[in-house]
């Protein structure tokens, strides 16, 4: 890094930073209203959805005797992959010293909170009596992989929320210190209060470097175990499909395709809305393709360990639910997701041009669709598939379809998570600022001059 | 398999209608044959045990025209249909069946079919009813258990013009709770002093430990609270099998594999100290910008 001399053209410098990266909370248009209004609107929806669902019973939704974990559950796993990402991103790039992943952690950190939250919010919405809720935590048993998961999300949860906090901080007392007039008072009080009364003495940036290094330690193994431990809610069965010693890492790398192409999208929309060109660069996304396409090779050589090996043998039950995604009534569904959300990423990724911003945030789109449907391919047809014989049962017990009910509420999630990331992106900066402007040669002590 | 169902149901319904089309004729022979058990109260209660237990879901509650709708209709045994039958032909009807009527002939004794013949016959009108339904007497039952001698000390009393007053020669059922109910384990009759003991019988099985609930109650001639008692150890030990092998992963909260529930504890009590470290830090950082007031070294 070459270090700015000038303290006047330090100041300037920093000055133009902190304009750019608080734009996020500083504008106020009627874009974001109507952004928000939609947003709301949606929740509304999803909530007297689910207040039907509690009032009513599950019922109302698809899932009967057979297919008893439905659109919640496959919804319920692709947020806890996309939270995956928080980790790889903040902590495993980081400590790899990898910096152009900097500025993508925050980003990545507010995808990880907001999925991760999601996902611990739409098991409570699974349950038929949610009222039951503590049951889970009173009545556990520990052998028992729910309360494994249980445990393992709340903790992530946790870390998530302090790796987000903790490189916040001085740019809370920068907010502080130097947008007094330009922001509302609750704002600057919240900053304030956040801020811990921040001062910027060198035995403070030391006390965040290493709760900081610990947190990022912690969250290797927190995280890997997060997605594993979701993957053994299946592995652990005997049924087919799920009965596989590899559905671990699969799951892990399953999620770091889903959650990429998550903080892609995150990444463009605050580059075009935000005017952040030169903070989120045309470099950023172009290593984020060569990352997505790294994640997506190592998904497809696991997806052919996953699909090669039992069809090779096509053991009886297995090479009935193999049948169904094949070339039965999943197959659509099956090819659509394994194209688009695989080989075509695979494919395109490869060429500079598709690397660029906007073709990349297109592309990451699609392989996000296709990662969701993926989580249903992965809970839906073993569910209709039980070892013993389905008789004597109406014919919508044998086949599922997701309700209306179930539907709204899924968006719910989606909106819910989006509003998430919004109001995060309306209270703090998208990039840390000080880390920026340090990277950019700005020397810490300009940080804690009040204007 | 649907096509097969149809066929048999569409056959059923041609049969059904087809007898019902002609009345259900006896041969002479059977006709008159004579009922080899008297009427008397005993056979007749033993009769409407037996129709309680076999008949009822079909033929309903006598008199009370209740019978389920088949096609064609089981009659009501108080009915003049019913009642105009001969006592041999009743006999034969059950024994036979038709249609949607069982035959018993198999399963249920000859003696018990004229049984229950003999308490059809209790709603013939040129009959001396032997089941009256005289209005009940309200009665209290008063119960112990001996634990020592395994036996049920019973006092029963009903309500006289001039107040309660032991009750002798009443018959006292004696079950035992279980989850889905009670089941009879034995009868006494009360004493003259109204007072009756019963042994309880080697055979009847408990809980875990060997814990039963007796319960006492007198029969429906009498209003009387029914009397459940407290668990008393006058019962076997159920033998309970284990479901759960030990060394299996998967298990309850009682035989968890111990290494588990360490790992468990260990694993996440050392995820969360770190992440109590990391919060104590902040402490310190808030500490730290009050204790010093220098600005930059
Ligand atoms: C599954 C239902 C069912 C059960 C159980 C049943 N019945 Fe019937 N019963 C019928 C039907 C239906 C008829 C009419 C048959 C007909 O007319 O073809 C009938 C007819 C009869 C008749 C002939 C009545 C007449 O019209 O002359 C007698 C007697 C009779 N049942 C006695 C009994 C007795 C006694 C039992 C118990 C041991 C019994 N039933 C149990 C269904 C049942």
């Amino acid at each position: 890094m070459n270090k700015i001399e000038s303290p006047a053209e330090s100041r300037k410098m920093l000055d133009k930073i902190m304009t750019d990266l608080t734009r996020s909370i500083t504008k106020k248009d009627e874009l974001t209203r109507f952004w928000f209004f939609i947003l709301i609107m949606f929740i509304i929806v999803g909530v007297w959805g689910w207040i039907i669902q509690i009032k009513t019973g599950l019922g109302v939704t698809g899932m009967r005797d057979y297919v008893s974990w439905g659109m919640y559950i496959a919804n319920f796993v692709f947020f806890v992959a996309v939270s995956l990402i928080g980790f790889l991103i903040s902590s495993a790039l980081a400590l790899l010293k990898i910096s152009w992943a900097k500025p993508i952690s925050r980003v990545a950190e507010q995808v990880a909170i907001a999925a991760v939250a999601l996902a611990g919010i739409i098991i409570v919405m699974d349950m038929g009596r949610p009222d039951r809720f503590l049951n889970v935590f009173l009545h556990g048993r520990f052998a028992s992989p729910i309360i494994w998961d249980v445990t393992v999300v709340t903790t992530y949860l946790t870390i998530s929320v302090l790796l987000f906090y903790l490189p916040l901080i001085p740019d809370l007392a920068l907010m502080r210190d130097h947008m007094a007039d330009k922001l509302p008072k609750w704002k600057i009080k919240l900053y304030t209060i956040l801020a811990l009364g921040w001062k910027g003495n060198p035995e403070q940036y030391k006390i965040i470097y290493h709760s900081m290094r610990i947190l990022m330690l912690l969250i290797i193994p927190v995280g890997l175990s997060i997605h594993t431990v979701t993957s053994w809610l299946f592995a652990s069965t005997l049924r087919s499909g799920w009965d596989t010693t590899i559905l671990g890492p699969y799951f892990v790398a399953g999620a770091f395709v889903a959650g990429t192409a998550a903080v892609i999208i995150v990444m463009f929309v605050y580059r075009v809305r935000y005017r952040l060109k030169d903070y989120f660069e045309d470099l950023h996304f172009d290593y984020m393709g060569k990352l997505l396409v790294f994640v997506c090779l190592v998904y497809l050589y696991f997806n052919i360990n996953e699909y090669l090996v039992p069809g090779y043998k096509m053991k009886l039950g297995e090479g009935i639910h193999l049948r169904e995604l094949f070339v039965g009534n999943y197959s659509v569904m099956f090819w659509f997701v394994q194209l688009t959300g695989l080989v075509l990423p695979i494919v395109l990724l490869l060429f500079r041009y598709f690397r660029k911003p906007f073709p990349i945030m297109v592309i990451s789109f699609v392989v996000l669709v296709a990662s969701w449907l993926k989580r249903y391919i992965i809970v839906i047809p073993t569910l209709e598939h039980p070892f013993l014989p389905v008789q004597n049962v109406p014919d919508h017990f044998k086949h599922y379809s997701p309700t209306s009910t179930e539907i709204m509420i899924t968006i719910f999630s989606f909106v819910s998570a989006m509003l998430i990331i919004t109001i995060l992106a309306k209270l703090f900066p998208v990039i840390t600022m000080w880390e920026y402007a340090e990277e950019k040669g700005i020397d810490k002590k300009y940080f804690s001059e009040k204007p | 398999m649907k096509l097969k169902s149809l066929k048999i149901t569409a056959i059923m319904i041609f049969l059904s209608l087809a007898v019902s089309a002609q009345d259900w004729i006896v041969p002479d022979d059977q006709k008159n044959v004579a009922n080899p058990l008297p009427y008397n109260l005993e056979n007749v209660k033993k009769g409407k045990e037996l129709f309680l237990k076999n008949c009822k879901s079909c033929h309903g509650d006598p008199g009370k025209n209740n019978v389920l709708p088949l096609v064609p209709p089981p009659v009501d045994i108080t009915s003049e249909k019913m009642q105009k039958n001969t006592e041999g032909e009743i006999f034969y009807k059950i024994t036979h069946g038709r249609g949607a009527m069982p035959q018993f002939g198999a399963t249920i004794s000859d003696d018990d079919r004229w049984r229950i013949v003999n308490y059809i016959q209790n709603f013939n009108p040129a009959r001396q009813p032997m089941l009256v339904n005289a209005p009940a007497t309200k009665a209290k039952l008063l119960a112990s258990v001996n634990e020592q001698e395994k036996k049920v000390e019973i006092f029963a009393e009903y309500l006289a013009a001039d107040g309660y007053i032991k009750l002798p020669n009443a018959e006292i059922t004696i079950s035992a709770k279980k989850n889905f109910g009670n089941i009879e384990i034995g009868k006494v009759r009360t004493g003259e002093n109204g007072r009756a003991i019963f042994t309880i019988p080697e055979t009847l099985i408990g809980d875990e430990e060997g814990y039963v609930n007796i319960v006492v109650a007198l029969d429906e001639t009498f209003i009387a609270d029914v009397v459940t008692l407290d668990k008393a150890k006058v019962g076997q030990l159920k033998q309970v099998q284990k479901l759960i092998r030990p060394g299996v992963l998967w298990s309850t909260n009682e035989n968890i594999q111990i290494w588990l529930l360490i790992s468990y504890i260990c694993v996440t009590g050392a995820a969360w100290l770190t992440i109590g470290y990391v919060a104590f830090q902040l402490f310190r950082i808030k500490k730290s910008s009050k204790t010093e007031s220098s600005n930059i070294s």
